[in-house]
């Protein structure tokens, strides 16, 4: 009996307990005459080193989830925990990633990575050798120097990506990432955070209203509903490491996207 | 298409490979659609640069033309370019308009100092904590509807005839702007920004410091350079009504001589200085904040 309650048995109950865990949160939203009630009774959880999809039409309160899961929002009821611990506010252990409108356009390339560095005060030394490793896996090198309004939109969105991994967060939230790009640079974009997060093992949970850019990427997804939002399904994508371009004509591809198609109508 | 169904025929099989038919020359235009663009008068369309400057030019010597003509042979009132010149040097000649123009600066270059110092630390302050906007809000609602002016006799009062009197004049006149144009700077910063810097871990006074702040700058030098011009114009308010020097004393002393002339040279000093600090502004606002050039 008493080994249940010892401090072995608290690690090892850790160790089992996924990595995020998002538990009966509840977000209403009173304004003067009416109240809006965003998110009602949402659970879900993310295990370590698991790569999970928030899918929902727009107004379904999935940016508001991940906000809530950054600490930047709080929950009207319900609890967040990370590794046990439950959150109270934003921190660099959940480095988030926004749209756009997020870099600080005064600073190169190298000075917006090193900026969570600088908060999290690492050594001179320290900051420029993991600054120069995050350009190169950003294939950045070249535009260390560069401000951002004299990159692509693909480039910055892999500056704000490397900006949030390097104080080297716990998971990475990232809230339609490439939402605001072209057909083109946003598979381009995709197929950069499949290897990134193969790469790095970063848990990594993403919001995004594209179908075929949930089940490419995500090993499950979470289909919320609006109105109030809440979790309608949770599904299983069963590409391995595998995924290439020739996922997307898999027969199973095409009968998940259609199933998560229905799903969005009703 | 139904027809050429019915006939059994695939053109658009046929069509391939083989290049494309020219489109066959129809009869001549029968008339026109849609409204040509004006050249010159487009709404916020670019004209050529000649016309651009050429506009310019025009609107420079239509003032000069009318001053001239007004003028004429300077029996009028109206005092002509040249002896408003000769009034100019003359005044350079005996050190009047170096003591005027260094007494005018000063207490602009006070006062205004003053005012966007205000204007920077309420303005970003009002703009970034719903708190501190709540307090400052209804004060400055009714504050700033009092005309400043309408003070001076208060501070020649409270504060004597020294500088302090004009120089707070200048304070009150324009920081009430400052702050309220600052703020408006402050809010503009995206709410993702700050919202990015909290999960990279920086705290509130972190942002303050290395997000707000430097993400404001070219608008706080943007509202300094539009507001001096109600600084200068406090500065005349207080010098035509108690001063021992300065350029609108200046210019109310030569009413009294008549000297149209010295007004004329005054007046041109006041709009020269006004552009100079507006392009000299806009340079700093350009070298400090590259990143925000358009």
């Amino acid at each position: 009996m008493s080994t249940t309650t010892g401090p072995a048995a608290i690690a090892a109950l850790r160790a089992s307990t996924p990595k995020l865990v998002v538990d009966d949160v509840t977000k209403v939203f009173a304004g003067r005459k009416t109240t809006v009630t965003a998110l009602e009774h949402v659970d879900l959880h993310v295990a370590d080193g698991e790569l999970v999809c928030l899918l929902g039409a727009s107004g379904c309160g999935k940016s508001t989830l991940l906000s809530i899961i950054g600490g930047l929002e709080a929950a009207t009821s319900g609890t967040v925990t990370v590794d046990g611990d439950l959150v109270v506010g934003p921190g660099a252990d959940r480095g988030m990633v926004f749209q756009a409108y997020s870099l600080f356009p005064w600073k190169t390339v190298a000075q917006n990575i090193a900026f969570g560095l600088e908060t999290a005060r690492w050594s001179k030394a320290r900051r420029e050798e993991r600054v120069a490793e995050l350009l190169g896996i950003m294939s950045l090198t070249n535009f260390a120097d560069a401000l951002p309004k004299e990159l692509s939109g693909g480039m910055r969105q892999r500056v704000a990506i490397a900006r949030a991994l390097a104080p080297e967060p716990d998971m990475l939230l990232l809230d339609e990432p490439f939402g605001a790009l072209d057909a083109e640079t946003k598979r381009h974009m995709q197929d950069f955070l499949l290897s990134l997060w193969r790469r790095t093992g970063t848990t990594i949970l993403m919001v995004t209203h594209d179908i075929e850019e949930a089940v490419y990427l995500s090993q499950r997804i979470y289909v919320l509903a609006a109105r109030p939002g809440r979790v309608a399904a949770e599904i299983d994508i069963p590409f391995g490491s595998t995924r290439g371009p020739n996922t997307k004509r898999d027969p199973r591809f095409l009968d998940l996207r259609d199933e998560l198609a229905d799903l969005l109508a009703t | 298409m139904i027809e050429v169904e019915q006939a059994g025929a695939r053109p658009d099989l046929e069509a391939v490979g083989e290049p494309a038919p020219a489109v066959p020359e129809g009869p001549p235009p029968s008339g026109t659609r849609g409204r040509p663009p004006s050249r010159l008068f487009g709404i916020r369309t670019e004209i050529p640069v000649g016309w651009r400057i050429g506009f310019g030019v025009v609107g420079v010597a239509g003032l000069l033309g009318l001053w001239l003509w007004s003028a004429g042979d300077g029996s009028a009132l109206i005092p002509t370019p040249g002896s408003s010149w000769s009034a100019f040097t003359e005044m350079v000649g005996d050190g009047t308009f170096q003591t005027d123009l260094w007494a005018s600066l000063q207490r602009v270059a006070i006062g205004y100092s003053i005012s966007m110092a205000i204007g920077i630390v309420a303005g970003i302050a009002i703009g970034t904590f719903a708190s501190v906007e709540s307090f400052f809000e209804p004060l400055i609602g009714f504050l700033r509807y009092i005309p400043a002016p309408a003070l001076l006799p208060l501070f020649l009062l409270l504060l004597g005839i020294g500088e302090s009197p004009k120089i707070w004049l200048i304070v009150v006149g324009t920081a009430f702007y400052n702050v309220i144009m600052t703020a408006d700077v402050a809010r503009n910063v995206p709410r993702e920004m700050i919202d990015a810097s909290y999960t990279l871990g920086a705290g509130r006074g972190r942002i303050l410091r290395r997000v707000i702040l430097p993400h404001s700058i070219p608008g706080i030098i943007d509202v300094a350079r539009i507001n001096l011009a109600a600084a200068w114009s406090m500065l005349v308010v207080a010098e035509i009504l108690g001063a021992q020097a300065g350029l609108a004393y200046q210019i109310n002393l030569a009413q009294r001589f008549r000297a149209v002339d010295v007004m004329f040279a005054l007046l041109f000093v006041f709009g020269l200085i006004g552009l100079c600090s507006d392009v000299i502004l806009r340079q700093v606002r350009n070298r400090v904040a590259p990143w925000a050039r358009p």
